[in-house]
């Protein structure tokens, strides 16, 4: 191989693939925010435009006015803020006690953690709606939230930083007096802050994008999130091309934004799991 | 009675400061298990009796044994969803786990500078939602106004009908590529960031060329993170569920069903809890088997890791 190309040549091919598959992955995406100013017309168009030729705003109004957008957003936040704050508390807490505690059964109870990873969604899928729906929870946000809040890769996770807070610390306040709710509460979350942004970043992305579990348990359209109504905009109304690229683009836009704000707490939250295999 | 309460308030805390250390750490994790054995554990075991029943949902179940099992084995819709999500994890790793590969070499080289516009660029696709991202793929694969057919009138080719049956298949493995290779890339670029530089070094004194370099210290040392790329990779594809139910409805003709769609099919629209069910247990032990056969092809049983 190095004796048949320049050092050069190499070069300019790695570059022209990597751009190839960066222009590949770009296009349908810039395609789709160009469509969103468009009148149905100019997307039927058999010429593709990438400037819009009229561009204006309706899709974007009727997605507000007959799709009351706003509402649904809004479901969505809030059940993503719930089920981060939650899972947060219950990860880094069970965490702590992970790292910094010695009990019996400690190292089983560990193993059957992880074990719970193993457990495929769709397998439990029809039973979970049966109890949802005898525990009173469907069309219910907990019903949406609850099951999934206490989930072991989070408590993985916060275990690993849990153990670099310094035990002395710890030792120093109980000799304070303070509960060891207290500790984990003042002494122990504060320092693992970073690792509560990693977790915050996956556990908010997971749950504003989860859409087939919404879609059994909520059933009053007024309840229901933004994955499962645009899914359904695209049944009802497989021709308002323009509306749905909005609601697509605008459901997509907070993550972006998060991203955008917290790079390397994505990037890092997202391979963590592959560094610790 | 208030002494009394005194003296028993008194007993309680110098119990409870003497037993803190000791309750506390199973106060903090309860939370998990008990929400894991109510919310997983109990459906589990719900489910395998479930799929050894005749239910609608509500009155009263039958019990069939493993009729329903017995039933899954001839049923053509599920055999059928079965090859089609083997396809789509067959597909996953011939063409996405490879491109993602190259990609990470690449970035990885010596020959490329820029790495972060391409490791971000090619990353972006998966915070998109899985409903976003086939919403715009539908249109992408649309037959009259779709970019892909746009593109090929312009360069005189005749369009084709992505979305039907003989091409839906590869217009989900399209969706699935062009959302999960760049969270493969990271993947892979992290394990090849953590193979020690000395080895590549070490490898240049004793003049092993490029190919023998990559042949004889990267793959190798890439075998950690290939399992963990791999292990991921085959629970995802047996699990797809939103792609082919926005791009085609599991359709045309069942063509782009997955194991996932029809258990949705089955349990929810057709209200078959326990045939629903098994087809569940199905994908348990499809999962545990393949994951099990993954882990010791690579070896993660071996002692020596």
């Amino acid at each position: 191989m190095d004796g048949t190309l320049t050092r050069h040549a190499q070069r300019t091919i790695a570059y022209g693939f990597l751009f190839f598959i960066l222009i590949s992955m770009a296009t349908p995406f810039v395609w789709l925010i160009s469509n969103t100013f468009k009148e149905q017309s100019e997307i039927f168009q058999l010429q593709p435009t990438l400037i819009p030729e009229e561009p204006h705003l309706r899709n974007y109004v009727s997605l507000f006015v007959d799709f009351d957008f706003a509402r649904h957003f809004l479901n969505s936040a809030f059940i993503a803020l719930v089920h981060t704050a939650s899972h947060l508390f219950l990860a880094s807490l069970a965490g702590f006690a992970f790292a910094k505690y010695s009990f019996p059964l400690k190292n089983f109870l560990f193993l059957v953690l992880l074990g719970s990873m193993m457990v495929p969604l769709y397998t439990i899928f029809i039973p979970l709606f049966v109890l949802v729906i005898r525990l009173g929870l469907v069309n219910s946000y907990a019903g949406v939230i609850l099951p999934g809040v206490a989930a072991a890769f989070g408590i993985f996770f916060m275990k690993q930083s849990m153990e670099a807070v310094p035990s002395e610390l710890l030792d120093s306040a109980r000799i304070d007096g303070a509960s060891e709710f207290r500790i984990y509460w003042q002494i122990a979350l504060p320092l693992v802050r970073p690792a509560l942004a990693v977790l915050a970043v996956l556990a908010f992305m997971g749950s504003w994008n989860d859409f087939v579990w919404p879609l059994v348990v909520l059933r009053s359209q007024e309840l229901q999130t933004l994955p499962v109504v645009m899914a359904g905009m695209v049944n009802l109304y497989r021709m308002e091309y323009g509306m749905v690229m909005a609601a697509s683009l605008l459901s997509t836009l907070p993550i972006l934004l998060l991203f955008l704000a917290l790079q390397r707490q994505f990037i890092q939250g997202l391979v963590v799991g592959a560094i610790k295999s | 009675m208030s002494s009394a309460s005194i003296v028993e308030d008194r007993g309680l805390r110098a119990w409870w400061s003497r037993s803190e250390r000791k309750v506390v750490p199973y106060v903090f994790i309860s939370p998990f298990y008990i929400l894991f054995i109510v919310f997983s554990v109990g459906p589990l075991i719900y489910a395998l009796y479930l799929s050894l029943h005749r239910w609608p949902g509500t009155g009263p179940m039958r019990h069939v044994g493993l009729g329903n099992y017995t039933y899954l084995a001839s049923d053509p819709v599920f055999l059928k969803s079965l090859w089609n999500t083997v396809y789509y994890a067959i597909g996953a790793f011939l063409f996405i786990l490879p491109l993602a590969l190259v990609l990470a070499l690449l970035i990885n080289s010596t020959l490329i500078r820029i790495k972060s516009l391409f490791r971000i660029g090619y990353f972006l696709p998966i915070l998109t939602s899985t409903v976003a991202a086939t919403i715009m793929f539908l249109m992408i694969f649309n037959n009259q106004f779709g970019l892909i057919n746009q593109g090929f009138a312009l360069l005189g080719i005749p369009a084709l009908k992505w979305l039907d049956e003989e091409l839906v298949k590869i217009s989900v493995l399209a969706v699935a590529t062009w959302r999960y290779t760049g969270i493969n890339v990271l993947y892979f670029l992290t394990g090849l960031q953590s193979i020690p530089p000395e080895l590549y070094e070490a490898a240049q004194v004793d003049g092993a060329g490029t190919w023998a370099q990559f042949r004889y210290i990267t793959i190798p040392q890439l075998r950690p993170i290939a399992l963990f790329v791999g292990v991921v990779t085959m629970i995802g594809s047996f699990q797809l569920f939103a792609e082919p139910m926005l791009l085609a409805n599991g359709g045309p003709n069942d063509a782009s069903l997955t194991l996932a769609n029809y258990l949705y099919r089955m349990g929810f629209s057709n209200a078959k809890l326990g045939y629903g069910s098994a087809i569940g247990w199905v994908m348990a032990l499809i999962i545990f088997g393949l994951s099990f056969i993954q882990l010791y092809l690579f070896g993660a049983f071996r002692k020596e890791d």
